[in-house]
């Protein structure tokens, strides 16, 4: 099999921009100019209604003078990294499990455990509030065994940071286990073999030969999970009640409901932008396409 | 002799992965269950067998309108991702040229852009141009999302072919476009449907950036967020839920096994 | 917006100050002329057309069909046309966007805004048959400058309703949206000026409507204080319906109809009505509101008679529970006649409530409401 890297060599070079032409400018219409509105809108150059504007830093200012919208985005931040650090410790032995126990039908396995993430998002933040309420399935199985008596039901579960954070580990516990899963299919296994010759047990191996070498796989997972999680609006405004209230949220109520700022919500929007490039960026080695191949 | 697992720890992996399974797909049992029962509040203990809410969610116009929209903005966005998607992996993987790393990032990058921000750039976009919000606006957001998805299956399998059968066509004189459409593109098939498959159902089920930019129309995860406050209307929309994940879930399984098939068919 | 805004540079952009000025038509320099040719032309043709309505989500074809029966049967060339707004300032940016509704439906706080905007123009109430049936306080309410800009339609209060069987309030008082003892069964409405004047009414200030910044920052600081204690913040009446119904909340500010929907579920609920020392209601009206340029008054207004009518008063206070300000009209449900005190003519205002009215710094409002939402 040759490997597809090769150069079909040929006289004009106008082969790659005319390839490249539609997809790059489709995007710079329609994925990098929005994103340089958002700067405008920001920075006052444009505003949704008539009135004073011009390049100015006073939107900014005033969005960050008060330290509120930093501390909302702490709290996100927190509930991120909480999710995302839970579901890779939960995802890592599943991915061990399929990748190294050798099961003939780890393909299958796979795609029984990431099909759910493949169904519909909304539907499965639907399941939970289902099944979360107080009057809701949880609660009332307890009552109906008699663990709990009506009027006493596990409050708190539903409309709270605890939903948001189960109802996102659940969304996407199943896609964080395909970048580990991957890097650990690719491992030698004959360096298992050779720690083991040299006297290493199995733990010994795991730590100091399987773990180091699925380091890439676990910070491309964290990063896949954290990232969306932490501009994620719709399942806090489902579950999230007022505690549940995240960054993402503030962002859409700042251009919906009550009354529109766009000033702000632009600011907003785009600090998470830039905090989001930055960190994609500085770990932009663990997130090569390779690790993401379908399938 | 295993070195990577002991049999106790196979064992032991076994029953938790088992356990994260049932914990993943209890959720859409428990939906299943309600979606059969006779009350309006899903709530134990069962209160009979129905039919109803199916029926109920058969009768609906609105729904079928949602799900009418949300096929139509899929269908769109599929055929335009993927077209997009084959040029773009064509000339990633056939071509050198020096900003390939820069090119293959801006591809790329739509997939980790937060979709509250990328649906506020193109609510901006549209307003500023004074372009109106419908099917169009959302047919644009939803390419531009799903676009690394299909570069990111085309990519891989446009690499394993073998790229000597593309010579061999090239100096028997067939132009490059021929080349492409007799050699290169039923090999890829495969992975072009398969393109089509995510495209399609990531547009079908996407909320956030549809919610923006859809105007006063309605796509089905769009109608669906509403009446998730509809209480009324809640055992219809978990009808329709479990009606989704089933048929997905079998897409899903059904198209990837059947591209491993054909891809394992055309294998030289 | 606010005043200072107003008062501000105008280095308007060309393009946003040509679609304000087409959709005003009368406002600013450029506008002039064109909004002249628009009137003009309009004048000119017989009114044609679908009429454009603006209006709230239920009030459309989408189950608020019968409000309007009486106009579609006498003007079937000219059924209406709707385009929905989540709220008033949601209606404004649409409306500066460029959309060109003839007729749209805020709140009574906003009809000074919206009169002194420009936007809209006041209405020939002789050309309303059913306006005199209407009850005067409420029309009062939508009057500007002597001008009748709005026509009272639908109304209702901003009250706290309460499970009986599992809360025991210290008074009937608003201090119970804050009450310690129901921490996590409590929900506030998603609005900047309500949360803002309740905190104020409670505080006692002279004007809840329009605090000052200090008073604005002592309010932001007592609801951060007790945000804590708060379930959910809802935005749309049914989830508030599903959350009390399904137990998860146990008091909320709420709307009439909300109490009378728990009733309907047999839930043991209060709603309280209090006419009890400073601890009043808020109450509210929606006003049509007629915008300036529109090529169809004539229909507009035969429009607003269709909505003004006994038989449209009935059927939304049989039907969305709130009340209506056709005096004739009398609701099925007592319950309903009872807590919204239908049979006083004064029930929104003074003494018996606190009429919802212009809040002048709104927009600073908004901004300290997202903090608190953010805390």
């Amino acid at each position: 099999m040759g490997r597809g890297e090769g150069v079909l060599r040929r006289r004009f070079n106008l082969t790659t921009p005319s390839l490249l032409g539609l997809p790059l400018a489709w995007l710079g219409v329609f994925f990098l100019l929005p994103i340089a509105f958002v700067a405008l809108y920001s920075f006052d150059v444009y505003t949704l209604y008539p009135g004073a504007h011009g390049f100015t830093l006073a939107g900014w200012r005033a969005t960050f003078h008060e330290p509120i919208y930093l501390r909302l985005f702490w709290k996100s931040v927190k509930m991120s990294l909480t999710v995302s650090a839970i579901i890779v410790l939960l995802a890592y032995p599943l991915a061990y499990y399929l990748a190294l126990s050798g099961t003939k039908r780890k393909y299958i396995l796979l795609l029984l455990l990431i099909a759910p993430f493949l169904t519909s998002y909304l539907l499965r933040v639907l399941a939970w509030k289902v099944i979360l309420g107080d009057q809701g399935v949880i609660n009332t199985f307890l009552f109906w065994t008699g663990v709990r008596s009506p009027g006493h039901p596990l409050s708190q579960l539903l409309y709270s940071r605890f939903a948001v954070m189960l109802v996102l580990g659940y969304i996407w516990l199943p896609f964080v286990a395909l970048p580990i899963f991957v890097s650990l299919e690719s491992l030698d296994r004959s360096l298992l073999e050779a720690a083991s010759d040299l006297g290493a047990s199995r733990l010994q191996a795991f730590r100091r030969v399987t773990l180091p070498l699925s380091l890439p796989g676990i910070f491309a997972a964290f990063l896949f999970v954290f990232i969306p999680t932490l501009g994620e609006f719709v399942t806090p405004s489902l579950v999230g009640g007022a505690s549940g209230y995240m960054y993402g949220n503030q962002i859409v109520d700042l251009f919906g409901t009550g009354f529109p700022d766009w000033e702000t919500g632009s600011v907003l929007a785009l600090f998470l932008l830039v905090v989001v490039a930055v960190l994609t960026i500085v770990f932009s080695r663990f997130l090569q396409p390779r690790q993401v191949a379908s399938g | 002799m295993d070195v990577a697992l002991s049999k106790n720890g196979a064992r032991v992996l076994r029953a938790f992965f088992v356990l994260v399974v049932v914990f993943l797909y209890a959720p859409i049992v428990i939906l299943l269950i309600f979606s059969f029962n006779k009350s309006q509040v899903p709530a134990f203990p069962l209160s009979g067998f129905t039919f109803q809410w199916y029926r109920d969610f058969f009768e609906n116009s609105d729904l079928r309108g949602a799900l009418e929209t949300s096929a139509i903005v899929a269908s769109l966005t599929s055929v335009g991702a993927v077209l997009l998607g084959i040029l773009a992996s064509i000339a990633l993987t056939r071509r050198q040229f020096r900003a390939k790393p820069l090119v293959s990032a801006l591809l790329l990058s739509p997939l980790v852009i937060p979709y509250v921000v990328f649906g506020i750039s193109l609510l901006l976009l549209f307003h500023t141009l004074g372009i109106g919000n419908g099917i169009p606006t959302v047919f644009i957001g939803h390419t531009v999302i799903t676009l690394p998805y299909t570069i990111l299956v085309l990519v891989p399998r446009l690499e394993q072919l073998d790229i000597a059968l593309e010579e061999a066509a090239f100096d028997l004189g067939a132009g490059r476009l021929r080349t492409f459409l007799l050699i290169t593109l039923p090999l890829i098939l495969p992975a072009i449907l398969s393109a089509f498959l995510i495209a399609f159902t990531t547009s079908f089920d996407e909320y956030a950036v549809a919610s923006f930019v859809i105007g006063t129309r309605v796509t089905f995860p769009i109608y669906l967020y509403s009446a998730l406050r509809f209480p009324s209307e809640l055992p219809q929309v978990i009808a329709v839920a479990v009606v989704v994940l089933v048929v997905s879930l079998i897409v899903i399984v059904g198209a990837e096994v059947g591209r491993r098939v054909a891809e394992r068919r055309f294998a030289d | 917006m606010d005043t200072e805004e107003r008062r501000a540079e105008r280095r308007i952009d060309r393009q946003t100050l040509l679609k304000w000025a087409a959709a005003a038509g009368g406002a600013g320099v450029v506008a002039g002329p064109s909004g002249v040719a628009d009137a003009m032309r309009a004048l000119s043709a017989a009114e044609s057309g679908r009429l454009q309505v603006l209006d709230w989500a239920g009030y459309g074809n989408d189950g608020g069909q019968a409000m309007f029966a009486q106009y579609v049967k006498a003007h079937p060339n000219n059924k209406p046309q709707f385009t929905y707004m989540t709220n008033e300032a949601d209606a404004l940016a649409k409306i500066h966007a460029g959309l060109k509704p003839d007729l749209f439906r805020p709140y009574v706080g906003w009809v000074k805004y919206f009169a002194t905007s420009g936007l809209v123009q006041p209405w020939d109430t002789s050309k309303i048959s059913n306006f005199k049936h209407l009850n005067p306080f409420m029309v009062k309410a939508g009057q500007y400058n002597g001008k009748q800009y709005g026509i009272p339609e639908d109304w209702g209060f901003d009250a706290i309703l309460y499970r009986s069987d599992t809360v025991k309030p210290k008074a009937k008082s608003w201090g119970l949206l804050y009450d310690e003892r129901y921490k996590g069964k409590i929900a506030w409405f998603d609005d900047p000026v309500e949360n803002f004047t309740i905190a104020g009414l409670l505080f006692g200030f002279p004007d809840p409507w329009n605090q000052t910044d200090a008073q604005l920052a002592q309010s932001q600081k007592f609801l951060i204080s007790k945000k804590h204690l708060v379930r959910t913040i809802w935005a749309s009446e049914t989830e508030l319906d599903q959350q009390f119904a399904s137990g998860d909340v146990w008091i909320a500010l709420a709307w009439p109809n909300d109490w009378v929907q728990m009733k309907a579920k047999k839930l043991p609920v209060v709603y309280m009505h209090p006419a009890v020392k400073k601890q009043r209601p808020i109450a509210w009206v929606g006003m049509f509101m007629l915008l300036n340029g529109t090529p169809r008054p004539d229909l507009a207004h035969a429009y607003v008679d269709a909505w003004s009518s006994k038989a449209s008063a009935k059927w939304l206070e049989d039907n969305y529970g709130y009340g209506h300000a056709n005096t004739q009209a009398r609701p099925s449900s007592s319950d309903l006649l009872r807590v919204l005190d239908l049979s006083n003519p004064k029930a929104v205002t003074l003494p018996n409530a606190y009429l919802d009215r212009d809040v002048p710094r709104r927009a600073l409002y908004a901004k300290m409401w997202e903090e608190v939402k953010a805390s």
